[in-house]
């Protein structure tokens, strides 16, 4: 494990009852990057995901996050070790308005005493969380109910509340799924921008490969579990067990 | 807006509860006190039921534990109402606490269930613990002081009792403002997403217990500085329902309708009094309708209808009418 290695993802394995969901996983997402994990349905990306988000507990192996084993952290801590995570099937808090929903994202923020949680977010806290929506352009809804936002938007502001969080690993599970083409664009000029000005580590499940192949800096292929291939995207592009692993899909444009 | 109309409102609620016993008898100040205490006990189940989502049915249990609390006190050291008070809610928090660690792990009807046994249990303790609650005599509550001020009567005891509840109103709006309150919010709309936000949510679940346990103590406690009997009989599922009722026909989630349910319902019950059976029936006709008609309540809606910003581009006000279509 390298020095600029900030998440190491060893020998994970899970199992559900007779079902082997990833078996022996390991790769390292360095600092500074946009690393994508991808592989066609059913090979266990999002079940990483959720061990690195302490949502699943592995059977074995070991997730450890700038050199500090997180394995066994419960899911609430994470946030403030710096991870946050967007959902693959929104998880909003659908009534609370957009500015509410970001505004929990700091809920992690300061001093973590028994007095500051009976205050509400000071004037500072609130001018971040609206520079957020200002970012992802939600500004203008901030009174809104979430789920009165349309689906796109819906998943801006859960990239907002998960930036809210002031990640270091940012992690996405399938960001650009049902999105408007616009919108994937302006969602690549995001995380393009936050990894170069803000120096945040994005670990990306992703099907929309458009994006993936623009983004990424290095890409883990998975197939049944397993890691069948790592590279740049151009060594992605032409290996012959990630093109078999997509059946005969070329590039594996979907 | 809606924050102008508030503030008119508590300004006249203020002003008629200030000149209310110059004007009306002993026992319309009864039925004002014991309208604040129905407030109090819906507010504590707005915490539990509005704010953070648990349904929780053991509301009147902790009632019963502010009530006995505080009247054994009373009459057996004669301290200052407060000491008596508080120790009945710190009480029935401490339970709250414990029965909340314990119902967490089950959720929606389950939790239900549990809590709803807890209640049944804590009244047949009532019943039965003869030596401490003389049992199905009922329990004779002895006049507590305040520096002094004996509280004799309805009307001695009112200013006391309206005080508390504005303070108990006032601590709900401001803890729903904190941090603490989003917490609650979050938990209720998706305990995932709270916990990824760094909300730990068994915690955040057992303080929404204990709190909502304490408020109902406290109001156990209040009833005794202007009553002078309990009888365990009024501290059965009835009364959990009634106040149930109170919470979901205000609107589940809103201040406001839990202090409106509180009052209506609590009016429909003592103008029923003599006629019993009848006045079930009348709960179940309101709830029936509400539920057909209404489902979120009297003051849900307010929740909802956040105002969208005055400025709007031609895409949001395209997007306002979809949300508008997503409500209805």
């Amino acid at each position: 494990m390298s020095a600029d290695t900030l998440l190491s993802i060893e020998n994970l394995t899970v199992k559900f009852g007779g079902l082997t969901a990833i078996k022996d996983l390991s790769f390292q997402v360095e600092k500074g990057r946009i690393h994508a994990l991808i592989g066609p349905n059913g090979a266990g990306k999002s079940t990483t995901f959720n061990c690195v988000s302490r949502y699943y507990n592995p059977t074995s192996g070991r997730v450890s996050f700038n050199g500090n084993d997180i394995t066994h952290r419960p899911a609430h801590d994470i946030a403030g070790l710096g991870i946050a995570r967007t959902f693959q099937n929104l998880e909003l808090f659908n009534e609370l308005t957009v500015m509410d929903n970001v505004l929990l994202g700091t809920y992690t923020h300061g001093a973590r005493s028994v007095l500051k949680r009976l205050q509400r977010p000071d004037g500072e806290t609130r001018d971040f969380a609206e520079s957020l929506l200002e970012r992802v352009g939600l500004l203008e809804y901030r009174h809104y109910r979430a789920n009165g936002l349309d689906f796109g938007r819906q998943k801006m502001l859960e990239l907002a509340r998960a930036l809210a969080i002031k990640p270091t690993l940012l992690l996405l599970d399938e960001p650009a799924a049902g999105l408007r083409n616009r919108e994937i664009d302006s969602l690549d000029r995001i995380l393009t921008e936050l990894v170069a000005r803000d120096g945040v580590t994005v670990l990306l499940v992703e099907h929309v490969m458009q994006l993936v192949m623009a983004i990424s800096q290095r890409i883990t292929v998975m197939s049944f579990g397993e890691k069948i291939a790592e590279g740049t995207p151009a060594e992605i592009r032409c290996n012959e067990r990630v093109i078999e692993a997509y059946l005969g899909k070329g590039e594996g444009n979907d | 807006m809606t924050t102008t109309i508030d503030k008119v409102l508590l300004l006249a609620c203020a002003a008629i509860l200030c000149v209310l016993p110059f004007f009306v008898s002993g026992y319309v100040l009864f039925i004002v006190n014991l309208l604040m205490v129905y407030v109090v006990l819906a507010l504590g189940l707005h915490i539990a039921l509005g704010e953070t989502g648990q349904f929780a049915l053991a509301h009147i249990a902790f009632y019963g534990i502010g009530i006995y609390t505080a009247g054994i006190i009373n009459s057996t050291w004669q301290v200052n109402v407060v000491i008596s008070i508080l120790a009945g809610a710190l009480l029935a928090g401490a339970v709250g606490y414990i029965l909340g660690a314990l119902a967490i792990r089950m959720r929606d009807i389950y939790l239900a269930l549990s809590t709803f046994a807890f209640g049944e249990a804590m009244q047949w303790v009532f019943l039965n613990w003869v030596s401490v609650t003389n049992g199905s005599d009922g329990y004779r509550l002895s006049p507590s002081h305040f520096f002094g001020y004996e509280f004799t009567s309805d009307v001695r005891a009112y200013p006391f009792v309206v005080v508390v509840t504005a303070l108990i109103l006032w601590l709900t709006v401001h803890l729903s403002r904190s941090q603490l309150g989003s917490a609650f919010r979050a938990v209720r709309e998706s305990d995932v997403a709270a916990q990824a936000m760094g909300v730990n949510v068994n915690v955040t679940k057992r303080v929404a217990f204990m709190l909502s346990a304490a408020y109902a103590g406290l109001a156990g406690g209040l009833y005794t500085t202007f009553s002078s009997f309990i009888h365990p009989d009024s501290l059965g599922f009835q009364a959990t329902v009634l106040i149930l009722i109170m919470v979901v026909v205000g609107g589940i989630g809103s201040v406001r309708g839990a202090i409106a349910g509180a009052i209506i319902f609590g009016l429909i019950s003592e103008l029923l009094r003599q006629v019993l059976s009848f006045q079930e029936i009348i709960y179940g006709a309101i709830l029936i309708l509400f539920m057909m008609f209404a489902p979120k309540g009297l003051f849900g809606e307010a929740r909802y209808a956040k105002i969208p910003i005055a400025k709007k581009t031609a895409g949001a006000a395209q997007d306002e009418n979809n949300a508008v279509e997503h409500k209805a």
